[in-house]
């Protein structure tokens, strides 16, 4: 019906990543959104041009070649909105990730309340926290003083407070920041954020504005009980970009192109999450991993809600030596099934974060790089359930609560050579429980899709069903104690196409993939043994389901949640072997 | 367009450095001023360790008095034990300051006092004319010369004398190859992966190692260290590639000055060696930005052929498959030591 269709129709969307820029185009084609081209060039955001426009120009000029369309005027400016000869687009949208560090101090009363919501906040975007200071202090206010002067930082993340509640905590809190930025030099001094009680925003103006640039933002902690992050990440976003902007030319005009929504790509990842969580079951929540150079993200959404982690000191380039601060090398070499040392993964992780673009050619190097990848997400996702909600966080749940679908992005995950290596990947990673379907953003388009949701939510959906994500398989991943070789679970799948029936045992310790392609669906009998739950309720209780295939087709995971790893070298490589061979054989 | 990172490993060009200090302070020497490395260009308060003094409490006066009784005002300087409020009260009591240090504030009947801290001094850290100065946080040195650029530092500056160790750039670096005769020289040699010999370097006070490959286990060490150690190619057993080889053989017997403060990202400095020399026409300035294109020299920055230099012969069109089974866009590049072969762009910089 012409009635339904949007009023943009050609949208362009754009991300800007650390290595990448990536630029796609969407289209309507027989009255639904399209991919009609996506591509990617190099991001120019960093030295020498540190000028985050080349790239964006150079991806746009890759989709212009690639589909014919003008999208660049003789002046080099964006042809917006589309001209009567094929030429421009409606809408661009855009979301960027790249940027240098924003050191940020985060300031607050009380321990538990406001400093909890205002680390939330600084961990759901790309700030570095590089020292905090509160009323609960045990430091003298000369040694906070002294923290703050010394860190340099660009931005001072304060919060406290509920709407309407008590001055005083705060005006003592503000007299600390006043003393700071008086004794640091103008042009020295960082900006000020404050995302506390609202009915302060005045007097923390009037104490502080006159040193430096002030910015109120809606209470993080509108109450005791009520966390509200989301509203100030929004505004938060802004000041990013601006502090940014000072080191990175390109925000500015990018944001022009948008009309004045530029996103941060984590932000519009979460989005896209969130929006999964509203359309799939609503029982279960929505996992993504972004995998990227300088940061991971972790979005979960539980009955769409969204809890957005950003793991900036946790990448695998430019951030990879957090890797050595938080863990330490036998956790990596576990899960690498070959001969290799601790010293030739430490070299390697060097390597990558000197050249944070490059590519592993060997299968050797490939192993490391995967056994990497699978630390940096476990480490990303246990930081990232500190803050879910009770239930499904790791103080209430050693397992990762019921999940799906989960997602998975990022250059490492999304273009490993086999679908199985990621599939993997993620299940060594994550360790989901019960059954669940992973999807992987192939095109690196979940930004992209999250950008689009906010003014044309209509393309992302139909951009979904046309199957721009793809799916790797289901997993089912039952949660017991067992010992290896003992039975764990009897299957049954029947295929709708009317293939052969599958049947069979699953041993404790074994991974089991059974042939179910992309579009191809069928039903699971599941009767696991007493002692195993795969999801239904209680131990052992049987059930069928529909499930649906992927590049990989369905997998059951028996090894046992957590997954128990052997300690000697030897008996790690063998496992792992194995576990890789079993995953890309069919049974 | 391809634009790699460009790794400047270059015979003569015009090297032009901003040295900054890291808070706003004062520029010591003059635009058009010569500057030796060790020359201090600028100094600065770094840091400062602050102290509340209890004025009130101390006089034994109401808060709102104690201006009354400061004997020195806000941003003045004082020596240790001189009189900065008072006297006041019965017994008449003063206070005095308690080390050499300034009144940095006053505020509800008390002084936040600023002890003073040895400042940062800033080094010229190569020998130049000063170019250019904002007078209180970053001057500009320039000179011409040979630069070869690094992937690590370990924070340290030094000049020296640079000699040679080992037979090559593949040679590893080991404890009887130095000896007293290296005092106070900067060593060039291939790869290190023991710490012996960065300790015996230091005990024979050698003023700097430049290495092609460091094993990233002795990074602790050599973080730790009081003279630079200036990587240029990688970690692990990864020999100095030959063109920076040559280049630092060619002028060994020179002074080199390494600037081994670590490369951050979003920053365009990298850790590198300036080996000053007398010109007889000015150079240019080196390119950061060169498009990768058929002819252009290249370096492989990981394995396999590691550091291994050469010429780009064609940038290809389709992407390539490598034996991990990674799909790469890539360029036929002629390696000096191996002939022609496909090299993913990621794992390609430019060396100029």
């Amino acid at each position: 019906m012409m009635s339904s269709l949007p009023s943009a129709e050609i949208i362009l969307a754009i991300d800007v990543g650390s290595v990448n820029t990536r630029a796609s185009l969407f289209d309507v084609i027989d009255g639904r959104y399209r991919l009609v081209a996506t591509s990617e060039a190099q991001s120019t955001a960093g030295p020498p041009l540190m000028d985050l426009s080349e790239g964006v120009r150079l991806a746009m000029d890759h989709v212009q070649a690639i589909t014919g369309r003008r999208l660049i005027d003789e002046s080099d400016n964006l042809i917006l909105p589309t001209t009567g000869f094929g030429a421009g687009v409606d809408l661009l949208v855009a979301s960027v990730s790249a940027g240098p560090r924003v050191k940020t101090i985060l300031a607050g009363l009380m321990p538990g309340v406001s400093m909890t919501s205002v680390r939330r906040l600084a961990d759901s975007t790309y700030i570095d926290v590089v020292g905090e200071i509160s009323l609960a202090d045990n430091r003298k206010i000369e040694e906070q003083v002294d923290l703050i002067i010394s860190q340099q930082p660009d931005l001072i993340l304060a919060a406290g407070g509920t709407d309407n509640g008590a001055h005083n905590p705060i005006s003592q809190l503000l007299e600390i920041l006043k003393l700071a930025l008086g004794l640091m030099s103008e042009g020295q001094r960082p900006q000020v954020v404050f995302a506390g009680n609202r009915s302060l925003g005045a007097l923390v103006t009037d104490q502080l504005a006159e040193r430096t640039q002030v910015s109120l933002m809606p209470n993080v902690r509108p109450s005791i009980e009520i966390e509200d992050l989301a509203p100030a990440r929004l505004q938060l976003a802004e000041t990013l970009f601006a502090i940014r902007s000072k080191r990175i030319s390109g925000f500015q005009e990018l944001k022009q192109w948008t009309g004045g929504v530029l996103l941060p790509s984590a932000e519009a990842f979460g989005r896209l999450v969130r929006y999964l969580s509203k359309i799939y079951d609503p029982d279960k929540g929505v996992l993504g991993v972004d995998l990227g150079s300088s940061q991971t993200t972790i979005a979960a959404a539980f009955e769409g809600e969204l809890n957005l982690t950003v793991n900036t000191e946790l990448g695998i380039g430019s951030s990879i030596l957090g890797l050595l601060e938080e863990g330490n090398l036998q956790d990596i070499l576990r899960w690498i099934p070959i001969d290799v040392g601790e010293s030739e993964v430490r070299d390697y992780i060097y390597t990558k974060a000197v050249h944070p673009s490059s590519l592993p050619t060997t299968p050797h190097d490939l192993q490391i790089e995967m056994a990497i990848a699978r630390q940096i997400i476990r480490l990303a996702l246990k930081k990232a359930r500190k803050s879910w909600p009770k239930g499904k966080n790791s103080r209430s749940r050693l397992t990762l609560p019921p999940i799906e679908p989960i997602l998975a992005a990022g250059a490492t995950l999304a273009r490993a050579p086999k679908p199985g290596q990621t599939v993997l990947m993620l299940l060594d990673a994550l360790q989901p429980t019960g059954v669940t379907t992973l999807v992987l953003d192939p095109y690196s388009l979940g930004s992209a899709l999250g950008s689009t949701a906010g003014p044309v939510p209509m393309a992302t959906v139909q951009l979904l069903e046309a199957g721009v994500l793809v799916s790797l398989g289901t997993a089912v991943s039952p949660v017991g104690k067992g010992r290896a070789g003992r039975k764990v679970l009897s299957y049954r799948l029947d295929r709708e196409d009317g293939s052969a029936l599958l049947s069979g045992d699953v041993l404790y310790g074994e991974l089991v993939r059974l042939p179910l392609g992309p579009g191809q669906t069928g039903r699971l009998t599941l009767e696991p043994e007493r002692g195993f739950d795969v999801g239904y309720g209680s131990l052992g209780r049987s059930a069928t389901l529909r499930v649906s295939g992927g590049l990989v087709g369905l997998i059951i995971d028996a090894r046992g949640r957590p997954i128990v790893l052997p300690r000697e070298r030897e008996l790690q490589k063998e496992i792992n072997q194995r576990w890789q061979w079993e995953i890309e054989s069919e049974k | 367009m391809y634009l790699p990172p460009v790794a400047h490993v270059a015979s003569n060009t015009t090297i032009r450095r901003v040295r900054s200090l890291p808070v706003p302070g004062t520029i010591t020497v003059n635009v058009n001023e010569l500057v030796e490395a060790r020359d201090i260009v600028g100094e600065a308060e770094y840091a400062p360790h602050h102290q509340f003094i209890d004025i009130a409490q101390s006089l034994g006066i109401p808060a709102s008095e104690v201006p009354r009784y400061l004997t020195r005002e806000r941003g003045d300087r004082v020596e240790q034990g001189e009189i900065i409020a008072g006297p006041a009260g019965f017994p008449r009591r003063s206070v005095r300051a308690p080390a050499d240090g300034r009144i940095a504030a006053v505020t509800n009947g008390m002084i936040l006092f600023e002890i003073r801290q040895d400042p940062y001094l800033l080094s010229a850290g190569y020998p130049g004319e000063v170019v250019g100065s904002d007078g209180r946080l970053s001057v500009t040195i320039e000179n011409s010369g040979a630069l070869v650029q690094g992937v690590w530092g370990n924070g340290q500056e030094d000049i020296g004398v640079m000699r040679i160790v080992g037979e090559g750039p593949r040679d590893r670096l080991l404890t009887d190859q130095l000896n007293v005769e290296l005092r106070g020289a900067v060593l060039v040699a291939g790869i290190c992966d023991h710490p012996a010999p960065l300790q015996q370097a230091s005990d024979i006070s050698v003023r700097g190692i430049i290495l092609g490959g460091l094993s990233s286990d002795l990074i602790p060490i050599a973080e730790s260290l009081s003279y630079p150690i200036v990587v240029i190619d990688g970690f692990g057993s990864v020999p100095l590639n030959q063109a920076a080889f040559d280049l630092l053989n060619e002028n060994k017997g020179r002074e080199a000055a390494l600037d081994a403060r670590p490369a951050v990202p979003f920053d365009p400095h990298r850790p590198e060696v300036i080996i000053p020399l007398p010109v007889a026409n000015i150079a240019d300035l080196p390119e950061d930005l060169i498009p990768l294109a058929p002819g252009v020299r290249v370096r492989v920055t990981r394995q396999p052929n590691n550091s291994e230099v050469g010429i780009v012969e064609e940038v290809l069109d389709k992407a390539v498959s490598y034996p991990s089974g990674i799909l790469a866009r890539s360029a036929r590049v002629d390696l000096e030591s191996r002939g022609s072969t496909n090299v993913p762009l990621a794992n390609l910089e430019i060396l100029q």
